[in-house]
């Protein structure tokens, strides 16, 4: 019973960390590169998400003070944290997105087993014309 | 009097500004772009010694940023461990110098601004990393430095970079998220993001929140510093990449992994119950990772995948030396990581330049070249030699500290690990050195092949005197970085 109180006092906490090991599956797991940024993605929500309640106070009003105003206040520091977070989190994203095109106009897939289909067969092209270079 | 202090955040800021005007201002003329980020390197290396001077000559000092003091503004600060950010700059300087000619064929004429831009941020978010006092800062800096490591590699032509890239990123990016995870525990614990002060207060924490904070920044940074079995991201990203950015990326960004993880020892130095299991841990990981690259550098064809295995392998030794924890063992590995990187950028820089003149980089077709580009393959076998660790080349100092400290810790078997895997360098340093000089030119490419130009030869020929150099002065750097590492651990045997 009182794990089981303890872990609902915490509920918020569970999430983050069920959150952050699902992604964590996806992109360990999947072998579709566009899932894989998903799984990231998950990932990243999940640390957001876990970051900003930790700022939460019970009963807390939002950080905006002004004069004669009682508190107690929510603390603002992790929305700052979160928000250069998330900065980063779209460059990652949209970098990560820009190289799959790159390796989709090269590979022809973005699936992990057919590119690796297609660098099998590029190898075997590659070896066969350095024989044909030592022949001549 | 200007105040020493307000170097700090120069020594980022510099790069970084730098950086992010490059395309602005020579989109179009990447000679000039070239020129330019030479510069902005330069001014950053003196600057970077100017506080390792100020660092040797009074001790440490801290900058807070904007006037707010710590705990509740932002420090940065300048510790042996931040000095490192001089080996940064010098090295990130002579690749920016090699970069003059080997970009111009390697990379695609409208991407030459973006390289050099890319190249001075990485160089700005490793100085800022190594400098900070504050744990966000950390991340935001991880990043900077992580996010333009991603895009260099990705700047080079062939098909494969890209795929390199693409799986570092993820893998780099879900360890920064481990980072900025445990730092968000670390802040809900502490309610700072202070790194003394975090310390502080984690010393009289409970054991449980902190132990996975601890978990989640160690497993972050080991998969950055490419420890075993986390390393898979690292030869293939190492070796694809154009060979300036592959020497900084081995010499430089894995060891900003080491930096991070002696700051995550500094951070929990006061609960020692969570902290030995790790240490024991991250000494078997080292072993294993230091025979297992050796073996498999040992194996390879190409060269800048052998050179990149061989990085694992050495990452191996540092994190041998890290876990020991005996004062020579840290201090040996502290040493190692700046004798590495280096070795390994003389290295990387080297094999670029045949790799520029031949178009070759197996091993066996590069056979005969020491004739054709003496510097460059002089360069090569030297730098091979002292990563084994002969003496008194800059390989000797750590490994032999880092031996003396596995017998301090009744570890023998260690010594055994090292010995052999310093064979195995040996081995293949013996097969590249014996294909250069002993065997006849077998590509038609070797044959023609010539010297490259001064922009190459130079990095590497300095690189070489400077990898006999360190090896000399072991015993001051042992002596600079053995206050810090007694002030990480707490004291040590």
């Amino acid at each position: 019973m009182k794990i089981a109180a303890t872990a609902l006092s915490h509920v918020d906490y569970l999430v983050a960390v069920a959150l952050f090991l699902t992604g964590a599956w996806i992109l360990l797991t999947s072998g579709n590169l566009v899932k894989k940024v998903i799984g990231l993605n998950i990932m990243e929500t999940s640390v957001f998400a876990f970051i900003v309640t930790t700022g939460m106070i019970d009963g807390g009003a939002p950080p905006l003070v002004a004069p004669g105003d009682p508190g107690p206040f929510a603390s603002p520091l992790p929305h700052a944290l979160v928000l250069t977070g998330i900065v980063v989190a779209v460059s990652v994203t949209s970098l990560a997105l820009v190289l799959i095109l790159r390796v989709r106009a090269e590979f022809g897939s973005v699936e992990l087993d057919e590119i690796a289909l297609s660098l099998a067969a590029g190898d075997t092209a590659e070896q066969s014309e350095r024989h044909g270079s030592a022949d001549d | 009097m200007i105040e020493w202090s307000h170097w700090l955040p120069i020594l980022a800021m510099l790069p970084l500004v730098g950086g992010a005007l490059t395309p602005l201002l020579f989109r179009h003329r990447p000679a000039a772009a070239c020129f330019w980020a030479v510069s902005v390197a330069s001014v950053t290396s003196v600057v970077a010694i100017a506080l390792l001077l100020r660092l040797v000559d009074s001790g440490g000092f801290s900058y807070a940023v904007g006037g707010w003091l710590p705990q509740y503004g932002i420090e940065l600060r300048m510790d042996e461990v931040g000095a490192f950010a001089v080996p940064a700059s010098l090295l990130v300087l002579l690749s920016l110098v090699f970069s003059r000619h080997y970009v111009a064929r390697a990379v695609d004429a409208s991407r030459v601004s973006f390289y050099y831009a890319l190249v001075l941020i990485n160089l700005g978010g490793l100085n800022g990393f190594l400098v900070t006092g504050d744990l966000f800062n950390l991340f935001v800096f991880m990043e900077i430095f992580s996010v333009s490591a991603y895009a260099l590699v990705a700047t080079a032509r062939e098909p494969i970079a890209s795929l390199a890239a693409l799986k570092y990123l993820l893998l780099g990016a879900a360890s920064s998220l481990l980072v900025l995870f445990s730092v968000g525990v670390v802040f809900a614990m502490t309610g700072t993001l202070n790194l003394e002060d975090a310390a502080a207060a984690l010393a009289l924490s409970s054991p449980m929140p902190a132990g996975l904070a601890l978990a989640g920044l160690a497993t972050g940074f080991a998969v950055k510093a490419a420890l075993f079995p986390v390393h898979f991201w690292l030869p293939d990203a190492h070796a694809a990449a154009p060979a300036p950015v592959s020497a900084v990326l081995s010499a430089l960004v894995v060891k900003a992994g080491i930096v991070g993880v002696l700051r995550t020892l500094e951070l929990f130095g006061g609960a020692e119950s969570l902290l030995q299991p790790l240490l024991h841990l991250v000494v078997w990981l080292g072993a294993l990772g230091a025979l297992g690259g050796a073996l498999m550098a040992l194996v390879q064809r190409d060269i800048k995948l052998m050179l990149a295995y061989s990085t694992v392998a050495n990452i191996g030794y540092i994190f041998i030396g890290l876990g020991l924890a005996t004062a020579s063992a840290v201090s040996g590995a502290m040493v190692h990581a700046v004798n590495h990187a280096v070795i390994k950028s003389a290295l990387f820089l080297a094999a670029g330049a045949m790799i520029h003149r031949t178009g070759l980089r197996n091993i066996d077709d590069l056979r005969g070249l020491g004739r054709r580009m003496p510097v460059t393959a002089f360069g090569m076998a030297f730098t091979l030699i002292a990563l084994s660790g002969a003496p008194p080349m800059a390989g000797f100092t750590g490994k032999w500290q880092i031996a003396l400290g596995a017998l301090q810790a009744g570890h023998p078997s260690l010594v055994a690990v090292l010995v052999i895997a310093g064979i195995v360098v040996l081995a293949f340093g013996i097969r590249v050195i014996n294909a250069l000089y002993f065997r006849p030119p077998a590509r038609v490419a070797v044959a023609s092949a010539t010297e490259a130009p001064a922009s190459m030869w130079l990095p590497v020929l300095m690189l070489t005197i400077a990898s006999l150099a360190l090896g000399l002065a072991g015993t001051p750097m042992l002596e600079f970085v053995g206050p810090a590492a007694q002030s990480i651990y707490g004291t040590l045997p």
